[in-house]
């Protein structure tokens, strides 16, 4: 998948402009430790922490696209901080359940239900 | 020698000795003498008075102190009718009288004198402190925190008119072990009266809210609850430190948490707002410097004006 | 879904079954490491994926009404917690999975492929 899919097939809005490129894999998580620690690289980052910091830890761990769940809006110097880094910014209404579950499909994880 | 360590006393007594002010625990009136007086005088006067020191004035400030030991040598060497003046300790350590108590427990460490003068802002002599009075002041303090506290414990034992229930939980900062427990008790009790569910998650969630908040921002404080057939009414009221922007306060994802509190999962400013939302009557009141007093009730049965 | 299926589909391993293990039906997930997230829930009965071991991930999910807790990214949880789950009747799975695999594969099996 591509960070454009995020836009384009998420429905998710983009709070700065972003580079095209793509996507190895995801992450979810609410803890910034964990995310410096554990985070793969080339992947989008699925949270709730719409700061500063956040910016930071995916910037260390390889991140190259970061989705605010359930939000809308994300403050200025974390926006500002993310351009300068090159890594992009989404807001979505869906929550990180349901995001986990879409990202997964439009990397093409898990098999067919059985039958 | 005072046998308490700030580094390895409980976290009740630390909080006692920074709350208490020297001028809480000293001896107020105190037996002071002007300079030119005779230290025979003084002496007769620390025997008639029981005491061990005797500070010297001038025009009401502090000028010096005479000590016993100060007597036995003047005894020795034969000069007790001379005034104070001449042989007072000048170099003196003082204490102020809106210092807290760990200031005078620190300068006891410090010094090895046995007592301390202690002044007002305006250098004037307002009394004097003995690590005695600094043990006596603690348990004194300590007495009546406990007496309130079981007082406060007594109101469960009142009889209450059938069909209510009154609980009041005590809530310490920083108590990580027993955080969540009033909230967790409250919810059990509406479960028991058959509440439904989704009542007894607003009650829960109001409840744990304030709780979490006593815990992480409060200097400790009370969890009150009142149910009846009607409603469940949540009270949270700490002593301090007061919320100074209450509209902020109020203001989704506001939070003055710490890191710390921020690893624990807490922190994110939702709970002021969203206990106010789960709520179906809400009140905030605070002063800084006092503390804050918070109402939150949800209805048990139906009444016009109630969200869905 | 129920107990067992999400079991299966976090590879996961019962910490503690409560007493509605065998007839619990899990319509909704929540995925959060914010507890005071969690308290704006407004489902009933949810599941709560996380991994966050402290107690106080037990007495949210209490306060929220869920019927489980997933701890995910092979964290051993405290034997507080456990014990908490069970004085609460919680049930308590673990899972070696992070948070992003645990929640699709959940997410796949309650509600299809997308």
């Amino acid at each position: 998948m591509t960070i454009a899919d995020l836009e384009h097939r998420l429905g998710c809005t983009p709070l700065v402009p972003y580079v095209e490129a793509t996507l190895a894999g995801a992450y979810t998580s609410d803890m910034l430790s964990d995310v410096m620690a554990h985070a793969p690289e080339d992947s989008v980052l699925i949270t709730l922490q719409g700061h500063k910091n956040t910016v930071a830890c995916a910037s260390l761990a390889g991140v190259k696209a970061i989705v605010l769940a359930g939000q809308r809006e994300a403050p200025d110097d974390m926006l500002a901080a993310a351009t300068a880094e090159g890594i992009a910014v989404f807001a979505s209404s869906m929550r990180q359940f349901e995001l986990s579950w879409r990202v997964a499909a439009l990397l093409g994880l898990g098999v067919p239900p059985r039958f | 020698m005072i046998p308490i360590d700030p580094n390895a006393s409980p976290s009740a007594l630390l909080e006692l000795i920074y709350r208490l002010k020297v001028k809480d625990i000293m001896t107020g009136q105190v037996k002071s003498v002007e300079k030119d007086t005779s230290l025979r005088e003084i002496q007769r006067i620390m025997r008639e008075n029981k005491v061990s020191g005797v500070p010297i004035v001038e025009d009401g400030r502090l000028v010096g102190m005479i000590s016993v030991d100060d007597i036995i040598r003047a005894l020795d060497q034969g000069y007790i009718d001379s005034p104070a003046v001449v042989h007072m300790s000048r170099k003196l350590v003082v204490l102020e009288d809106d210092m807290p108590v760990s200031f005078a427990i620190s300068s006891f460490e410090k010094y090895q004198y046995g007592r301390f003068p202690v002044i007002n802002r305006a250098r004037e002599l307002v009394g004097i402190v003995t690590s005695r009075d600094v043990t006596s002041g603690l348990l004194l303090e300590m007495n009546r925190s406990l007496e309130e506290m079981e007082r406060v414990l007594n109101l469960q034992a009142s009889p209450e008119p059938i069909g209510q229930v009154k609980r009041v939980f005590l809530v310490q900062q920083f108590d990580y072990e027993n955080a969540g427990r009033a909230s967790t008790e409250l919810k059990k009790i509406l479960q028991d009266r058959g509440v439904d569910r989704a009542l007894q998650r607003k009650a829960a969630v109001a409840s744990y809210e304030l709780e979490m908040n006593l815990v992480n921002h409060s200097l400790g404080g009370r969890l009150i609850f009142h149910i009846d057939d009607e409603k469940a009414t949540i009270e949270a009221v700490d002593q301090g430190p007061g919320i100074p922007d209450l509209a902020k306060a109020m203001t989704e994802g506001f939070s003055t948490a710490n890191d710390w509190i921020r690893s624990l999962g807490f922190g994110a400013g939702m709970g002021l707002p969203n206990t106010k939302r789960v709520s179906d009557e809400f009140d905030l009141q605070s002063t800084v410097g006092k503390g804050t007093q918070v109402r939150a009730v949800v209805h048990l049965k139906p009444q016009p004006g109630d969200k869905p | 879904m129920t107990f067992d299926q999400v079991l299966e589909a976090v590879s996961g391993e019962p910490a503690y079954r409560s007493s509605r293990w065998a007839t619990q039906t899990v319509d909704h997930v929540v995925t959060c490491d914010l507890m005071s997230d969690v308290l704006v829930t407004d489902h009933d009965e949810i599941l709560l994926v996380t991994s966050l071991p402290s107690d106080q991930v037990a007495r949210t999910a209490d306060m929220v009404g869920a019927c489980g807790v997933v701890l995910v990214n092979g964290k051993p949880p405290q034997p507080s917690l456990v014990e908490l789950c069970t004085h609460l009747d919680l049930t308590l799975i673990l899972s070696p999975l992070g948070s992003f695999e645990a929640s699709w594969r959940l997410g796949q099996r309650l509600l299809g492929r997308v």
